[in-house]
C-alpha cells in the first residue's frame, strides 16, 4: 500500500475537488502498479496538450469529454479545473504551428481547434510554449528537483545533465502529476536507482551533431532492457546541441531515462562515480561498423528526388538556425519542395530579430514552431515520394507513417537537397 | 497438455487469459501500435502487422517515446486492447499503461524471463491477484 500524507488523503477524499481527486486516484494506482511506497512533490511539468491526432478516437468535440477520457481515464466527464499551484506547467509540442497552417496542408478549422484546446488548458494553468526542448527556453528543473515531462529526450537531459529527477511515465501520468502535484517516488526519483550499469566505449566518429545522433541511436539499439548506459572511451567532448541529438535518438531505440557521459554529466565525473563503485554489468564497443549499421538503418540508399525537407528534431537552437540561415543565404529552395526548420516560437522570435527568418523565407523556406512533422502526422506529408531530415528520431519513426524514401544526413546535405530537389549520396 | 507456472508480482489485479504475443524487443511507444486498429506498425518488428487485441502481451520492458501508454489507450477506445500483459520487469511507461488500460498485469520476475519461457501462440492465464502466470504450450 502507498503511504499518503494528510494533505494527499484530503485530496483523495475529494476535499480539493473532483479534478484533483481523479488525478490523484490515478497516481495512487500508478504507484501501486510500480510497487512504490510513497509519492513525491513535482514542481515542473511539460504536457502534451492540444488537438493531437491520437485524440480523434474520442467521438466528441467537447474538450472536457476528450480530456476526461484520454487524460483522466474517466468514462464520466470531469470538467477541467485548476492544475497544481505548486507545479509550473507548460505545453510540449503541438500538432500545428503556433501561427500558420497553410504550408502544412492543415485546415483553418483544425488550427482553430488546436488553439481552442490550448486556450482551455492555459486558463487552467498550463502556459503555451510548444517545445520539445524546454531546457532551451527556461524550463530547467535543478538537481534533486522532481519533474514530469512528455518528451522522452527531455527526461534523459534533465536526469543526466541537470541532475533533476524524473521518469518517462507517459502522456496521461504527466497530466495527473501536473494536476495533483505528485508522482510515485520510484525509479529515477530515488538516487540509488540512477547508477550506470553498461559501459559503451566510443570508437566511432564523435565530432559532429550527426555523429552524436547516431551514437545515441546505436547505444539505444545495443542497450539491454532496463540498463542505464555510461558513455566512455575516446570521444570528442560533446556540447548541448550534440547531447540534444544523442538523447533524442537514445530514447527512440531504447527505454533509457538516464545516460552517464564520463567527464560531462555531473553524476559521472569518473567511471567509478557513474557505477556507484560497482563493476559494470557489461561493456559494449560502439565501433565504426555499428555506427555505419545505424546510419544505413536511418538513410535509404540511392539519390532520388525529394519534396519534403525538415530540420530540427529535436527543435533547433538559435545557433543551429543561424548556421542554416547563413548557409542558405542567397540560394533558392527548388519549386515544389517544402523546406522547414522547426523550433519553438520564442527561439523563432530571436531568429527574426537577427534576420535569420527573413533569410530562410527569402530562400523559399519556412521557420515553423511548436510542433514537427511527426507530431502533426501524415497529413503534412501526404503524396510525398522523397524526404530528407537531420534528426535520427524523426528518420526512424516517420517510416511507420509514410511509404516515401527517407534520407538522413547533416543540416548542409539536407539544405543542398532542398535547393536541388535531389538527395546526393 | 504441458503446463508451466511462473510467478512474480501482480501489478494490476484480475484474471485474464488468451493467446500469447511475445515481443522480445518490446514495442516502440511512438509509431508502435496503430491508434485505430491496434496493429503493430513498428517497421521491422518481429510481430509487425499483428493485432494486440485479446492477446496476452509478453514484453521485457517498454521503449521509445513517453507516448507509450497513449497509443495503447487510443486503440482501447477503438475496441482493440490486450486481455492482459506480462512484463519481465516493470518500468515507468509500463506502469502508466497498466493503469490506463486496466487489464491484469504481472511483472518483476526474478529467476525466470517470461520472454524466454513463453512463445507466441501459447495459451497464457495471467493472475494479477496472485502474480501467477500459467502457460499452456501450443506444441504440447
Amino acid at each position: 500500500m502507498v503511504r499518503l500524507t494528510d494533505y494527499e488523503k484530503k485530496m483523495l477524499n475529494g476535499e480539493m475537488g473532483e479534478f484533483k481527486q481523479t488525478a490523484l486516484k490515478n497516481i495512487v494506482k500508478y504507484a501501486e502498479a510500480l510497487g512504490a511506497e510513497e509519492l513525491c512533490e513535482v514542481s515542473k511539468a511539460t504536457l502534451y496538450f492540444g488537438a493531437h491526432p491520437y485524440l480523434d478516437v474520442v467521438d466528441s468535440d467537447d474538450y472536457n469529454d476528450i480530456f476526461s477520457k484520454m487524460y483522466l481515464c474517466s468514462d464520466k466527464t470531469v470538467n477541467i479545473d485548476e492544475f497544481s499551484n505548486t507545479c509550473y506547467c507548460q505545453t510540449c509540442v503541438a500538432p500545428c504551428d503556433q501561427y500558420v497552417y497553410e504550408p502544412l496542408n492543415l485546415t483553418k478549422e483544425f488550427f482553430n481547434k488546436n488553439n481552442k484546446f490550448l486556450e482551455i488548458t492555459k486558463e487552467a494553468g498550463v502556459s503555451i510554449t510548444g517545445s520539445c526542448t524546454p531546457y532551451l527556453i527556461g524550463w530547467l528543473p535543478l538537481r534533486g528537483e522532481h519533474f514530469v515531462t512528455t518528451e522522452s529526450s527531455n527526461v534523459i537531459f534533465c536526469n543526466s545533465v541537470l541532475g533533476a529527477c524524473g521518469n518517462s511515465d507517459g502522456i496521461e501520468a504527466a497530466a495527473w502529476s501536473a494536476i495533483c502535484g505528485r508522482t510515485p517516488k520510484w525509479g529515477n526519483h530515488i538516487m540509488e536507482n540512477r547508477k550506470g550499469t553498461h559501459v559503451f566505449e566510443i570508437e566511432c566518429p564523435s565530432k559532429t551533431a550527426i555523429d552524436w545522433d547516431v551514437i545515441g541511436y546505436t547505444v539505444g539499439r545495443l542497450l539491454p532492457p532496463h540498463a542505464v548506459p555510461i558513455i566512455d572511451g575516446n570521444f570528442n567532448r560533446p556540447n548541448l546541441i550534440k547531447l540534444k541529438q544523442c538523447f533524442a535518438s537514445l530514447a527512440t531505440t531504447s527505454g533509457a531515462e538516464m545516460c552517464h557521459i564520463i567527464g560531462i554529466t555531473p553524476e559521472s565525473i569518473t567511471l567509478d562515480m557513474a557505477t556507484g563503485g560497482d563493476e559494470p554489468v557489461g561493456v559494449i564497443k560502439i565501433t565504426d561498423e555499428e555506427y555505419n549499421k545505424s546510419f544505413d538503418m536511418l538513410c535509404d540508399k540511392g539519390c532520388e528526388d525529394v519534396q519534403f525537407v525538415t530540420l530540427g528534431c529535436p527543435h533547433y537552437t538559435l545557433e543551429e538556425i543561424r548556421d542554416a540561415a547563413l548557409y542558405i543565404k542567397g540560394k533558392k529552395v527548388k519549386k515544389d519542395v517544402l523546406f522547414m526548420i522547426w523550433t519553438d516560437y520564442a527561439t523563432k522570435e530571436m531568429a527574426s530579430v537577427n534576420g535569420y527568418t527573413k533569410i530562410v523565407e527569402e530562400a523559399g523556406g519556412h521557420i515553423l514552431t511548436s510542433g514537427c512533422p511527426l507530431v502533426i502526422g501524415h497529413k503534412c506529408h501526404e503524396g510525398v515520394k522523397g524526404m530528407a531530415m537531420d534528426g535520427a528520431k524523426q528518420a526512424h519513426y516517420i517510416r511507420s507513417e509514410t511509404d516515401a524514401t527517407v534520407y538522413y544526413g547533416n543540416m548542409y546535405k539536407c539544405i543542398d537537397a532542398a535547393i536541388t530537389g535531389k538527395w546526393e549520396a | 497438455m504441458e503446463k508451466i507456472t511462473i510467478k512474480a508480482r501482480g501489478a494490476i489485479k484480475g484474471i485474464a487469459e488468451g493467446e500469447a504475443l511475445v515481443c522480445p524487443e518490446s514495442i516502440q511507444g511512438w509509431a508502435g501500435v496503430d491508434d485505430h486498429t491496434g496493429n503493430i506498425i513498428e517497421k521491422g518488428h518481429s510481430q509487425e502487422g499483428k493485432c494486440i487485441n485479446d492477446k496476452i502481451l509478453i514484453l521485457p520492458c517498454s521503449k521509445g517515446s513517453n507516448g507509450w501508454s497513449c497509443h495503447f489507450h487510443s486503440a482501447q477506445v477503438k475496441g482493440k486492447m490486450p486481455a492482459g500483459w506480462v512484463f519481465t520487469k516493470m518500468d515507468s511507461r509500463a506502469g502508466v499503461a497498466a493503469v490506463v488500460i486496466d487489464v491484469p498485469m504481472v511483472a518483476d520476475f526474478e529467476d525466470v524471463d517470461p520472454c524466454e519461457v513463453i512463445e507466441t501462440g501459447d495459451w497464457v492465464k495471467v493472475n494479477g491477484n496472485t502474480g501467477e502466470v500459467e502457460i499452456t504450450k501450443k506444441n504440447s
